[in-house]
């Protein structure tokens, strides 16, 4: 059977195979860990190494300076940096009285010489919640924390191994757990927060389930000596390490014992452990099912088959073929195991070869989902990339799934490697937005001594690969680093106007921010840029740049007469546009008189009358607007008049109504030479006034004043405002008297029909000889039977002359 | 939209007191009943100058983003802080945030207090056919001011609408303001390109045209049935309101409230007739139904036919309503007053007796008529005569002011500015485009139309003569008279969705794009920046109902307006 090499590997735990086959031997030299504090990140992340001041320090062989190193996975070195913080541990220490801390996720829990306990639940948003206060006498044995997703409370909670038992701390309550169960020297919470591992006092490892209720297996060890190290792998085993054994205990069966002749860390993964030591990287972790499957001695197993039939094949041997019909009914779960079994696998030919095996029992079966093996592919090939040496994250295919794509572009891109992340992101078909935005700013950063014009044309090179990146945000940080030239070059290649006009405000170029806003069409823009002008140049100033722009000019005139009326009149002042202060002018006059303060003949009449006045003078200024001047003159000689009548009437009714209301106010007061008096300061047309008094003698039902006024002289414009006013009075043998009067027999005719006299209306109208206006008056006396016959026949008659 | 106000009432807890713009209110109502605002713990209040009395300590302002507003509710603040009440505020701006009005709370020390929010109403949908941009001052607000805010919310609405229909391929503008329009939207579709995977646009054309290129059709009394309720009783958000003893409902002074949309059957009927086809056609209705029931209580009927006669009766109620709202119209539409103005608009119309008109306006103003029915009928006759000989015009203006106050200098000033009633500076070139386009048909058959010159029985509306224009041929034929009237214009074509191969591959898939995939026709869009007259929708549908017609039309507008609302936005 093939693989037997694979499978002599593994060590059996009860009736599971574990592995650890070595990710990286490691690049850095003369690092020691004994001397070395060390950090290390999960999920393949970097490690952080420090010295440790406890230890001897070798002179001459090493800097005196104390330096943070942080490395890749594999040993490459990213980046130094000269440590002065004092303190022991390699955390950051933002409390000075911090005494004990652990990490978990983007958080960390804190316990100070006072006994307090503090989280930080999210690092980047640095706040400190103060959790319940347990009455700590001494520092706790041990800490561990059960992180936020896993609690019922939705907040981190801290087990602290006090006396023979553990407390449970929250934000609001402590609970005493697994009293007497011993005083525990180490605890460890399971990946899933469901478990605890726990070493005792007595050289006892305790699993127990969160709750203490249930302890789920229990095993003594050799010695009471706590161990250095302790930690899950994976879900079903516990590691411990001591100097130089590392001892791997499962629930059942013996353990496993590794010895190791130097110091290594445990690095906890969700599937299982990495192990680092001064040389070398491994990965300890279970045998899947399907590579067991494949690889185990003695396998017989469809999937076992299927990869020797490959193997056969490669080897032109017939039982290829043989191999495969043993297994026909089972090709498509053989091929899936492959598939699965090639996930897994860190060394690239062995993926490689299970690839081919799954391929070639494809080939066999129909109805397999056909993009299995494609989607692995991909995944092996990103995997596969980001493993290398040089970059140096180890991740599994599960620790792959639980991180995200995306999540693992971002760290590639922290790490500087813009171009795997580029190709990765468009490989999986990503957003490459984010890679490149990343890429531009730290190249700006970095570019100190590149001239603007030459940097200008690199970074556009690249911001071009992205439809729709925000050029206003590298603009922004090319600003932020000192670039403003830079920043207001590349904010013009920013397409969306809403990022690009508040940037070119806050790199100071406003004019450019002013036509920007103008072309985009959006006047909130304009606004935008306006009030920011406004509050930073002086007034004369400001109105010179928005005089030039229209648009920009009527939306501060728009915003000003609603709300800053006096800096308006300036700015109209220092244009030019006088007409337009006198306006305003007139307008506050009435704005005067709208308030109640201004009651009917009150002195404010003369406040009013000066405005009115005032906008006169302005008015007459210049020769465009003698009208409105002559206006204003009007205007302020109506309200002194009616002002004085006012006073002698003692009616407050005069005031602000218009000239032609005055006078037929006048009247209907019967006052005529007031009237009169009224007409003649305002020429009034002999028309209008005709109109007006006519309509005001039918108000007030004075019809023989009316009809001594029709006798007065003959009526400019007839006898048709009489007939109108009897009319729309109701006066029948009123309008009768005028009627006849009417010159135009059309009108004759109509006005008949109104008071309703038919025959009347007839005769006018074919008089008139007007078939249309018969026809019209016919619908008038639709209802009078004896009315519309008599229209019909004049209108026959009509329309038999208009033929003739 | 109606659960995003939902929310934002969700959002805010307990008991609170709603206070909106009252020129929303009307259109939210179609949106959001208020029953159900209720349900949410909200009292409902209008913003005017007055304090608003309430126990509520949560206060949310639901308002447009106008200058004058903001000042309303800054001195509602004040006055609460004054009183030493603890409220927290809420403000949402519709259709969203406004530099300008935030800029006033700054400075009166509010905009702190106020946790401020969008609600993003960009359009609101009348009827089937018709959407409201609810910009009632957008003419004004552009032609007087130039506060060009209304074009760039139109070009956004327009954008919005291409999320759901695809881009729309041909764009056809008219006017400063739609050609403006058009290149905003130009701009839009670079900043956020619509994905073009939706195949064939649903929307084929655009057509913008500013209210300005013909203010001579809104100026005329409208004579479709749906048009004169409009001018009589005011239509506002699809209804009327009117005394319930006109609709026969005995009730002392109440006022009623009557629904007009195309969900009443008889009314989608009769809605675009010229009224006096509506009176013939529902006199015809009545009679055969009189007819029916004589025939039901004489003689025995199968019970068949008894079930067709109830569903006739099922109509009743609408009958009754339209007869009602008809026999209220004609009382208005009998009177000699209004058939002498209607005599005189088609005597502007047609421009050839200048004394005639100016002495009838003359008298109007001696008679102190209603000012906006003098000003409707002078920008008629300035329009039409592209101004006034300075001596008439300083005349009537003189006039206009003595008659009715000099502080409607102002509105006169408004209406220069606006190019409604100015200055005569040139010849007029009204007949030739009166003349080139049609407008006064003679002999227009209001019964059976041929023409959508029925909806002013003879005059054809100039905006949708060139509409009719834009639809059939684009605008290269009648180049010569649009460069006669007011603005630029401009025609493009989007090559944008061409990338999409399969259309190109497709043989006669030039027949296809009339069409969208379920056999629909396609659409154009017709959008009126600064409103358009029912007349004016009624005459669209005409058009779309003719046969050989490619398209159906959906109208887009500022706001539906007639000559009084229209003019009413430039009295101050």
């Amino acid at each position: 059977m093939a693989g037997v090499s694979v499978a002599a590997e593994w060590q059996l735990l009860y009736n599971r195979y574990y592995r650890k086959p070595e990710l990286y031997q490691m690049q850095w030299k003369h690092v020691d860990l004994t001397r070395n504090k060390v950090a290390c990140a999960p999920f393949g992340g970097p490690i952080a190494a420090i010295r440790d001041d406890a230890k001897i320090v070798q002179l001459f062989a090493e800097s005196a300076l104390r330096k943070l190193r942080i490395f890749t996975s594999s040993g490459r070195l990213i980046s130094e940096t000269v440590w002065k913080n004092p303190g022991g541990r390699l955390i950051e220490c933002f409390e000075s009285s911090v005494v004990e801390c652990v990490f978990w996720g983007n958080g960390v829990v804190c316990i100070n010489e006072a006994f307090g306990i503090f989280a930080v639940p999210d690092l980047k948003n640095p706040r400190a919640v103060q959790l319940a206060d347990c009455n700590l006498e001494e520092l706790p044995h041990c800490i561990a924390v059960i992180e936020p997703q896993y609690t019922m409370s939705g907040n981190v909670e801290v087990l602290l191994g006090v006396g023979d038992h553990v407390l449970l701390v929250e934000e609001d309550g402590v609970q005493q757990l697994g009293v007497g169960i011993g005083p525990l020297q180490k605890m460890v919470v399971s990946r899933t927060g469901k478990l605890l591992a726990s070493f005792t006092h007595d050289g006892r490892l305790l699993v127990v389930s969160m709750d203490f209720s249930n302890i789920i297996f229990e095993y003594t060890c050799e010695s009471a000596l706590p161990p250095d190290q302790l930690a899950w792998c994976g879900m079903d085993s516990v590691l411990l390490y001591w100097d130089d054994m590392l001892l791997m205990v499962g629930p059942y069966g013996d353990p496993v014992r590794y010895i190791y002749d130097e110091p290594i860390i445990l690095i906890p993964e969700c599937d299982g452990v990495r192990i680092l030591s001064n040389t070398s990287m491994e990965f300890l972790h279970r045998v899947p099912d399907s590579t067991v499957s494949i690889f185990q001695i003695g396998s017989t197993l469809p999937a076992a088959l299927l990869y020797d039939a490959l193997d056969h094949f490669d080897r032109r041997s017939a039982k290829a073929d043989e191999n495969l019909r043993l297994i026909r009914s089972s090709l498509p779960e053989a091929v899936e195991a492959c598939i699965d079994a090639a996930g897994y696998e860190f060394d690239i030919p062995q993926q490689r070869t299970l690839l081919r095996a799954a391929s070639y029992g494809q080939a066999f079966c129909s109805q397999f989902q056909r993009d299995r093996i494609q989607e692995m592919c991909k995944k092996l090939r990103v995997l596969n990339a980001v493993r290398h040496h040089e970059i140096g994250i180890p991740l599994s295919i599960q620790q792959y799934k639980l991180l995200t794509p995306s999540v693992l572009i971002n760290r590639l891109i922290n790490a500087h490697n813009y171009l795997l992340s580029l190709r990765i992101s468009e490989y999986l078909g990503m957003n490459q937005e984010v890679v490149i935005m990343h890429w531009a700013c730290t190249k700006i950063t970095a570019s100190l001594g590149i001239p603007d014009a030459s940097l200008l044309e690199i970074l556009l090179d690249k911001l071009k690969i992205c439809k729709g990146i925000s050029y206003a945000a590298v603009a922004a940080h090319a600003d932020k680093n000192g670039r403003r030239k830079l920043a207001a070059m590349l904010v013009e290649h920013e397409p969306h106007s809403s990022k690009q006009i508040p940037l070119f405000l806050s790199i100071g170029e406003e004019d450019t921010a002013l036509v920007k806003a103008i072309e985009s069409g959006d006047t909130d823009l304009v606004y935008l840029v306006v009030f920011h002008i406004w509050q930073k140049r002086p007034s004369l100033e400001f109105f010179g740049t928005i005089h030039a722009r229209p648009l920009a000019r009527d939306l501060f005139i728009t915003y000003a007469q609603c709300y800053k009326h006096e800096f308006l009149k300036d700015f109209f002042l220092s244009t030019g546009q006088l007409q337009d202060v006198a306006f305003l002018l007139w307008k506050e006059s009435w704005e005067l008189a709208k308030n109640p303060m201004a009651s009917k003949g009150s002195p404010l009449h003369g406040p009013r009358i000066k405005l009115i006045e005032k906008a006169q003078h302005l008015f007459s200024e210049t020769k465009e607007h003698i009208f409105e001047s002559k206006a204003a003159e009007e205007h302020a000689k109506l309200l002194r008049i009616q002002h004085d009548l006012e006073v002698s009437t003692k009616q407050a009714i005069f005031v602000d109504s218009s000239i032609s209301d005055t006078i037929r106010t006048c009247i209907v007061l019967g006052n005529h030479r007031a009237a009169m008096k009224v007409k003649t300061e305002f020429k009034v047309s002999e028309k209008r006034w005709y109109w007006l008094k006519v309509f005001a003698l039918a108000t007030i039902r004075d019809w023989d004043a009316l009809e001594k006024f029709s006798k007065e002289k003959r009526p400019p414009i007839g006898y048709r405002p009489f007939v109108e006013a009897c009319v729309d009075a109701d006066e029948k043998s009123e309008a009768l008297k005028y009627i006849p009067k009417l010159a135009d027999p059309r009108e004759k005719a109509e006005a008949y029909a109104r008071i309703g006299m038919a025959k009347e209306a007839a005769d006018a109208a074919s008089q008139a000889k007007d078939g249309e206006l018969l026809g019209r008056l016919k619908l008038t006396f639709a209802q009078n039977a004896a009315a519309s016959s008599i229209f019909d026949t004049l209108r026959d008659r009509l329309s038999f002359q208009g033929v003739s | 939209m109606a659960q995003k106000q939902i929310n934002i009432l969700k959002n805010i807890r307990g008991k609170k007191c709603l206070v909106i713009d009252p020129k929303l209110s009307g259109s939210l109502s179609l949106i959001v009943q208020s029953s159900q605002l209720k349900e949410h713990g909200a009292e409902l209040r209008h913003l005017t100058t007055e304090p608003v009395e309430t126990d509520c300590t949560k206060m949310v302002y639901l308002v447009r983003a106008q200058l004058n507003l903001m000042k309303f509710i800054c001195s509602q603040i004040h006055n609460d802080t004054l009183k030493g009440l603890q409220k927290e505020y809420f403000l949402y701006f519709v259709p969203r945030r406004a530099v300008a009005c935030e800029k006033i709370l700054e400075d009166e020390k509010v905009h702190e207090m106020l946790i401020i929010g969008e609600y993003p109403l960009y359009l609101i949908p009348l009827d089937e056919d018709v959407l409201s941009f609810e910009l009632d001052l957008a003419h004004k607000e552009c032609v007087v001011n130039g506060d060009t805010t209304s074009l760039w919310h139109i070009a956004k609405s327009i954008h919005k609408l291409e999320f759901s229909f695809g881009t729309i391929p041909n764009v056809r503008a008219k006017g400063k303001a739609s050609t403006r329009v058009a290149d905003i939207l130009n701009r839009m579709q670079a900043e956020e390109p619509v994905t073009s995977d939706m195949g064939i646009p649903e929307i084929n054309t655009l057509i913008l045209l500013d209210r300005e290129v013909d203010m001579v059709t809104p100026m005329c009394s409208q004579l479709t049935y749906e048009g004169l309720l409009d001018e009589f009783l005011g239509v506002n958000n699809g209804a009327v309101e009117l005394d319930s003893s006109i609709m026969g409902v005995q009730q002392e002074g109440k006022k009623l409230k009557v629904p007009l949309n195309s969900s009443d059957k008889l009314f989608k009927e009769i809605r675009d007739m010229n009224f006096e086809v509506v009176v013939q056609v529902l006199r015809q209705k009545a009679t055969s139904m009189k007819q029916d029931y004589t025939e039901i209580s004489t003689t025995t009927q199968s019970v068949s036919e008894l079930k067709d006669f109830v569903k006739k009766l099922n109509s009743l109620p609408e009958m009754t309503r339209h007869i009602n709202l008809a026999q209220h119209l004609s009382t208005f539409t009998s009177k000699p007053s209004f058939l002498g103005r209607l005599d005189m608009e088609q005597t502007l119309v047609e421009a050839q007796s200048y004394d005639v008109c100016f002495e009838y306006i003359e008298e109007m103003i001696h008679k102190q008529e209603p000012l906006i029915n003098v000003l409707r009928l002078l920008v008629l006759f300035s329009i039409t005569n592209s101004g006034l000989p300075k001596k008439n015009f300083d005349y009537l203006r003189r006039e206009l002011l003595h008659s009715y106050g000099f502080e409607h200098i102002a509105t006169l000033n408004n209406l220069e500015k606006a190019g409604l009633f100015r200055k005569q500076d040139s010849k007029s070139n009204w007949l030739t485009v009166k003349r080139a386009l049609q407008l006064v048909v003679e002999d227009t058959d209001t019964t059976n139309p041929n023409d959508i010159s029925y909806v002013f029985s003879g005059y054809a509306p100039l905006s949708i003569r060139l509409v009719q224009h834009a639809i059939r041929s684009g605008w290269r034929p009648i180049e010569e008279i649009l460069k006669l009237l007011p603005g630029p214009h401009s025609e493009t074509k989007k090559s944008g969705f061409a990338s999409s191969p399969s259309f190109d591959t497709i043989p006669g898939s030039l027949n296809n794009l009339e069409k969208v995939a379920d056999g629909r026709r396609s659409l154009v869009l017709v959008v009126f920046i600064g409103g358009v007259t029912f007349a004016e929708i009624s005459a669209l549908r005409f058009l779309s109902s003719q046969e050989g017609m490619a398209y159906d039309i959906i109208v887009g507008t500022t706001k539906i307006v007639n000559g009084h609302t229209l003019i009413e936005t430039f009295v101050e």
